[in-house]
C-alpha cells in the first residue's frame, strides 16, 4: 500500500510538472492574446460607432442645410415695391419640392411680410405685416442663419423655424417653418451594425429624430425623452468616444455622439452592447476554446508522459518488490530502450544471480547435513548432485561409540546429558569437517562417518585411520575430565574398508546419504567389540596403510554376522603423532 | 394566428388601391395575410348608416384588433361598439376634435392611428379655386351633412372666404343622387364647385369627374383619383401614406405594443394634382404658380 501511495505520488508530480509546463505558457499566451485582441477590438469599435456617428451627423446636418440653401435662393435678389410673381412661383415649387418645409415667409429690407405660402393654412401674398421685430427676422440678421428652438406642433410634431438673411439688406430674409417629422426618412435609413441606430436630440436633450415615429412623435414628454437624455450624459462631450449605457428598455448598449452645427443638435448612434461586442465576445470565446483545447490536450500529453516515465518505474518496483520477496525467476520486462530498460536488465541479471545463488545455497545447506562443507562445496559446484545418486564404491566406513555412557546419563540430569553429547559431538564433529568425511547417521552417542563417498578423496584407508585417531585423541581429552568425576566412560571406533552401495536414501524431503553393504556392518560389529582407547580394522584398511601407521596386529576374531573369523588389527592412537589431513576431497 | 377585423364603409372595388397600401404597411410590420395574420373584413357597401351594425359584428367577433379605416364615421362606429381590444383609424379629421383621441402625443384608452391632412386642408382648395378663378365672386362648397367633420370644415371654410374675400355658398350632399343637380347649378352660374373632404365624396371620384367633365364644371377634391379620372384638380392628403402607417400600426399592436404609447400620427405629404387636359377641355389654363406647385401633372 505504501509502495502504491509513493508511486502515485511521483505520477502527479510528473503530471502536474509536465501540464505546467504546457499549459502556463499556452494560458498566458491566450490571455495575452485576448487581452490585446480584446483592445484592439474596443478601438476598432470606437472607430466604427465614431465614424458611423459622424456621417450620420453630416445626413442630418445635410438635410438642414439643404434646407437652408434652398431658402437662400430667395435672399439673392433685392425687393421692390411691386407684388414678385417670380419669388411666389419659386416658393411654391420649394414647398413641393422640400415636403419638410411646412410653409414659408418672405420678408423684405423694411421687415414687411411680402409673400407667406403654406401647406395647410391660407397663403398670404402682400400682407406687409411687419415683421422686423420678429425673432427669427432678428436672429437671422445677426447670424445669417438662424434656428428657433425645437418646438411641437399640437404637442406631438417637432418643428423647427429657420431664417435665412442674404449678404446685403435689400434682399430681406426668409423664414420657414420645418417640420422635423421628415428627417425620419434620413435617420430610418441609417443602420449600425445588425440592430443599432442613430438619434437626435436637441440642445435640451429632448428627442427630435428616431427610427421609431412614434417616440418623436410623444412630443417633450419627459419620460420618453429621458433614457435618451442620459445616453447622452453618459456619452458627456460630443466625440469623447464610445460610452456603454443603456436604452429605454434597459439593454446594455454602446453608443457615440456627434454634433450638428448649427441648430445645435447631438447626433447618437447607439448599438446593443451584445452586438458591438459581438467580435470581442467571438474572439474571446475562440481564444477560450482553444486555450481549453490546448489545455485538454496538454494534460493528455502530460498524463501520457507521466505513465510513459511512471510506468517503467512501477514494473521495476513491482518486479524488485517481487524478487525481493523471493520470486527469483521474475523478470522485469521493460522495453523503453533506455536508462529504465537498462536498469530492469540490471535487476534481471542481478535475479538470476540471486537464483543461482539461492539455488546453491539451498542444494549446500542440503549436502551440509551429510557431507562436510567444503565438501558438500565441492559437490555444488561441479553444478549437480548426481554424485549423490545410488552407485557401488569402495568406501571406509567408520564407526564410534561410548562405552559406557549408558549408566553415566542416567546418573546425569538430561540437560547435562545434552551438554556432554554436545561437546562430545562438537569434538567428534570438528574431525568430521577436518578429515572431509561424510556424517551419515548419528544414534545415542554412536555415529558413522563414510570415507571416499560420496566425494573420492586420495588414500581414503589413510584419511580414514587418520579421523579415528584424531577422534580418540580429542574424544579421551574429554572422557579424562568425565573419568576424573568418576564415571566409568570409554570410547571405541571400528574401521572397515571395501565394496557399498552407496546414495541417497528417504522420502519427500527426507533424505539421507547412507552405505549399504558387509563392509558397513563388519565396521559396525568392529566397532562394538572395540574396547575403550581402541582403534580396530579390518585387514583391508590394514593393508593399505601399512608401513604408514603403527599397526598390531590383534588375531582373527568372531565377529557377528560373519562365518568365518576375521583378522583385526589395532592402532595406537598414542604413537601416532598429530597428524593433520592430507589434501582434500577431489572429484576425480 | 392573430385576426384583424377590417371594417370598411366602402365596397372591396373602391378601396382596392387603400387595402393594397394598408398590406404593404402590414408586411413591413412583419405580417402577411394568410400566412401570420389573417383579416376579418366587414364592407358597408358605401352605407355609412351599417357601421354601426358592421362595428358589432366585429366586436362580437373578438378580433384581436379593428383597423377602421377610410373616415371619422368608421372610427366612431367602432368606438362606439364600446370595443376593448386595439383601435387602428384612418382618418382625414381631427381625431382629438372629433373626440376619438385625447391627444395626438398621448392618444390614451385603446385607439391610435393616422389623420391625413385633408380635412384640415379644406380651406387650401378653397384658396385654389379662388385662384383658378379670380373674378368669381362666389364659390360653392359641397358638404355633407352625415359627415362628422362637415361643421369644423364649413368653419374653416367660411372663415378662409372671409379673409379672401369672396362668397361662399354651401350645398349638401349625402347621396350620389343629389351630385348631378350641384354640377348643373354650378354650370349655369359659372362658378366653380370646392368639395369638402369627405370619404363619400373621395369614393366617388368617378362620378364626380364626369359630372364635371359633362357640365364642363371646374372642382377641386381632396382625392387625388379625381383628376386622374378627368377632373380639373385635387388637393389632399396621401391616402396611400396613411393606409401604409395604418397597416404599420396594426402589426406594431400586434406584436404587442399598446395603442396609448403610439402617438396619433398625422400624414406629412399633402398632394397637389392638376390635370391640364381638363382645363384645356374647360378653356381654361393653370398659371406657372399652379404648375410649379403641382406634384404631380396630368397633362
Amino acid at each position: 500500500m505504501i509502495v502504491r501511495e509513493r508511486f502515485r505520488g511521483l505520477f502527479q508530480k510528473y503530471l502536474l510538472v509536465l501540464f505546467m509546463a504546457v499549459a502556463i505558457p499556452l494560458v498566458v499566451n491566450g490571455v495575452v492574446e485576448a487581452w490585446f485582441g480584446y483592445r484592439d477590438q474596443r478601438e476598432r469599435l470606437d472607430q466604427l460607432l465614431g465614424v458611423q456617428a459622424t456621417s450620420a451627423a453630416a445626413e442630418i446636418h445635410d438635410f438642414i442645410f439643404d434646407i437652408t440653401n434652398q431658402l437662400g435662393w430667395f435672399v439673392q435678389v433685392p425687393w421692390s415695391d411691386e407684388p414678385d410673381e417670380r419669388r411666389r412661383t419659386e416658393a411654391l415649387r420649394l414647398l413641393r419640392q422640400a415636403p419638410a418645409i411646412v410653409g414659408l415667409a418672405l420678408i423684405d429690407h423694411k421687415g414687411l411680410e411680402r409673400l407667406y405660402v403654406s401647406r395647410i393654412g391660407l397663403n398670404r401674398i402682400e400682407s406687409r405685416t411687419d415683421r422686423s421685430a420678429d425673432p427669427a427676422v432678428v436672429g437671422a440678421r445677426s447670424a445669417q442663419v438662424w434656428f428657433s428652438d425645437v418646438s411641437y406642433h399640437r404637442g406631438s410634431e417637432p418643428h423647427l423655424t429657420v431664417a435665412v438673411v442674404g449678404n446685403r439688406p435689400s434682399v430681406g430674409a426668409v423664414v420657414a417653418e420645418v417640420n422635423l417629422k421628415l428627417i425620419w426618412d434620413v435617420i430610418s435609413a441609417i443602420k449600425v451594425g445588425k440592430s443599432g441606430f442613430a438619434f437626435v436630440l436637441d440642445r435640451p436633450g429632448r428627442l427630435i429624430a428616431h427610427p421609431d415615429i412614434s417616440l418623436v412623435l410623444r412630443g417633450a414628454e419627459e419620460a420618453t425623452s429621458k433614457p435618451f437624455r442620459n445616453i447622452r450624459d453618459a456619452i458627456g462631450p460630443a466625440g469623447a468616444g464610445f460610452a456603454t449605457s443603456r436604452d429605454a428598455e434597459g439593454r446594455e448598449i454602446a453608443a457615440v455622439a456627434a454634433p450638428v452645427a448649427g441648430p445645435d443638435w447631438t447626433v447618437i448612434v447607439e448599438q446593443p452592447l451584445s452586438e458591438a461586442y459581438a467580435p470581442i465576445y467571438a474572439a474571446l470565446w475562440r481564444t477560450a476554446t482553444l486555450l481549453a483545447a490546448g489545455t485538454i490536450f496538454a494534460a493528455l500529453l502530460a498524463y501520457a508522459l507521466a505513465h510513459r516515465m511512471t510506468e517503467p518505474i512501477r514494473i521495476l518496483e513491482e518486479g524488485t518488490e517481487k524478487i525481493g520477496a523471493g520470486s527469483f525467476d521474475h523478470r522485469i520486462s521493460i522495453e523503453t530502450g533506455d536508462e529504465f530498460q537498462r536498469l530492469a536488465n540490471s535487476f534481471n541479471r542481478m535475479a538470476a544471480e540471486l537464483e543461482l545463488a539461492q539455488q546453491h545455497q539451498e542444494r549446500i545447506a542440503k549436502l551440509k547435513r551429510f557431507l562436510a562443507p567444503q565438501v558438500a562445496d565441492l559437490v555444488d559446484r561441479a553444478g549437480d548432485d548426481s554424485v549423490l545418486d545410488g552407485r557401488h564404491a569402495e568406501v571406509v566406513v567408520l564407526f564410534c561409540d561410548l562405552r559406557g555412557f549408558t549408566a553415566f546419563s542416567a546418573a546425569l540430569a538430561p540437560e547435562q546429558v545434552m551438554n556432554v553429547l554436545s561437546e562430545y559431538y562438537a569434538c567428534l564433529g570438528r574431525a568430521i569437517t577436518e578429515f572431509a568425511a561424510t556424517l551419515i547417521s548419528f544414534s545415542g552417542d554412536g555415529l558413522m562417518v563414510l570415507v571416499n563417498a560420496p566425494v573420492p578423496v586420495e588414500e581414503p584407508a589413510l584419511r580414514a585411520v587418520d579421523l579415528a585417531v584424531e577422534m580418540q585423541k580429542s574424544v579421551q581429552g574429554l572422557i579424562a575430565d568425565w573419568r576424573s568425576r568418576g564415571y566409568q566412560v570409554g570410547f571405541g571406533i571400528g574401521l572397515a574398508s571395501g565394496a557399498a552401495t552407496v546414495g541417497r536414501i528417504g522420502y519427500a524431503d527426507r533424505f539421507d546419504y547412507t552405505a549399504i553393504g558387509s563392509v558397513v556392518n563388519l565396521a559396525a560389529r568392529l566397532c562394538a567389540s572395540a574396547a575403550d582407547r581402541e582403534i580396530l580394522i579390518d585387514a583391508e584398511v590394514a593393508e593399505r596403510v601399512r608401513g604408514k601407521r603403527p599397526l598390531e596386529r590383534l588375531g582373527d576374531r568372531q565377529i557377528k554376522g560373519f562365518d568365518e573369523a576375521i583378522p583385526v588389527f589395532g592402532i595406537s592412537f598414542d604413537a601416532v603423532a598429530d597428524i593433520k589431513p592430507q589434501g582434500s576431497g577431489v572429484i576425480r | 394566428m392573430p385576426v384583424i377585423g377590417y371594417l370598411c364603409a366602402e365596397s372591396p372595388d373602391l378601396f382596392a388601391s387603400r387595402l393594397k397600401a394598408f398590406h404593404e404597411g402590414l408586411r413591413e410590420a412583419g405580417f402577411v395575410e394568410g400566412s401570420n395574420v389573417a383579416i376579418d373584413y366587414q364592407w358597408a357597401e358605401g352605407q355609412y348608416t351599417r357601421l354601426p351594425a358592421l362595428a358589432a359584428n366585429l366586436v362580437a367577433r373578438n378580433v384581436d384588433i379593428v383597423v377602421a379605416p377610410g373616415g371619422a364615421q368608421v372610427a366612431l362606429a367602432v368606438k362606439a361598439a364600446a370595443y376593448n381590444n386595439a383601435i387602428v383609424f384612418e382618418m382625414g379629421g381631427d381625431p382629438v376634435q372629433l373626440g376619438v383621441v385625447d391627444s395626438l402625443s398621448r392618444p390614451g384608452g385603446n385607439i391610435t392611428g393616422v389623420s391625413s391632412l385633408s380635412v384640415d386642408v379644406s380651406p387650401k382648395r378653397l384658396e385654389l379655386m379662388h385662384e383658378m378663378l379670380p373674378v368669381a365672386a362666389k364659390l360653392t362648397v359641397v358638404a355633407n351633412p352625415t359627415s362628422p367633420t362637415a361643421n369644423s370644415q364649413l368653419q374653416k371654410l367660411r372663415s378662409a372666404a372671409e379673409t379672401l374675400g369672396i362668397l361662399l355658398q354651401v350645398v349638401n350632399a349625402s347621396t350620389e343622387r343629389e351630385f348631378e343637380p350641384i354640377f348643373s347649378g354650378a354650370a349655369e352660374e359659372a362658378g366653380g364647385l370646392v368639395f369638402t373632404s369627405d370619404p363619400y365624396f373621395a369614393f366617388r371620384s368617378r362620378q364626380l369627374a364626369e359630372l364635371a367633365m359633362k357640365y364642363r364644371v371646374p372642382a377641386i377634391t381632396q382625392s387625388r383619383d379625381f383628376p386622374m379620372a378627368g377632373g380639373l384638380m385635387s388637393y389632399g392628403g396621401d391616402f396611400a401614406q396613411s393606409h401604409r402607417r395604418a397597416g404599420m400600426y396594426a402589426g406594431r399592436i400586434l406584436k404587442g405594443e399598446k395603442p396609448s404609447d403610439l402617438p396619433v400620427q398625422l400624414v406629412t405629404k399633402v398632394e397637389f394634382i392638376i390635370n391640364m387636359k381638363a382645363a384645356k377641355l374647360l378653356g381654361r389654363e393653370f398659371s406657372p404658380s399652379f404648375v410649379s406647385a403641382a406634384d404631380e401633372v396630368i397633362e
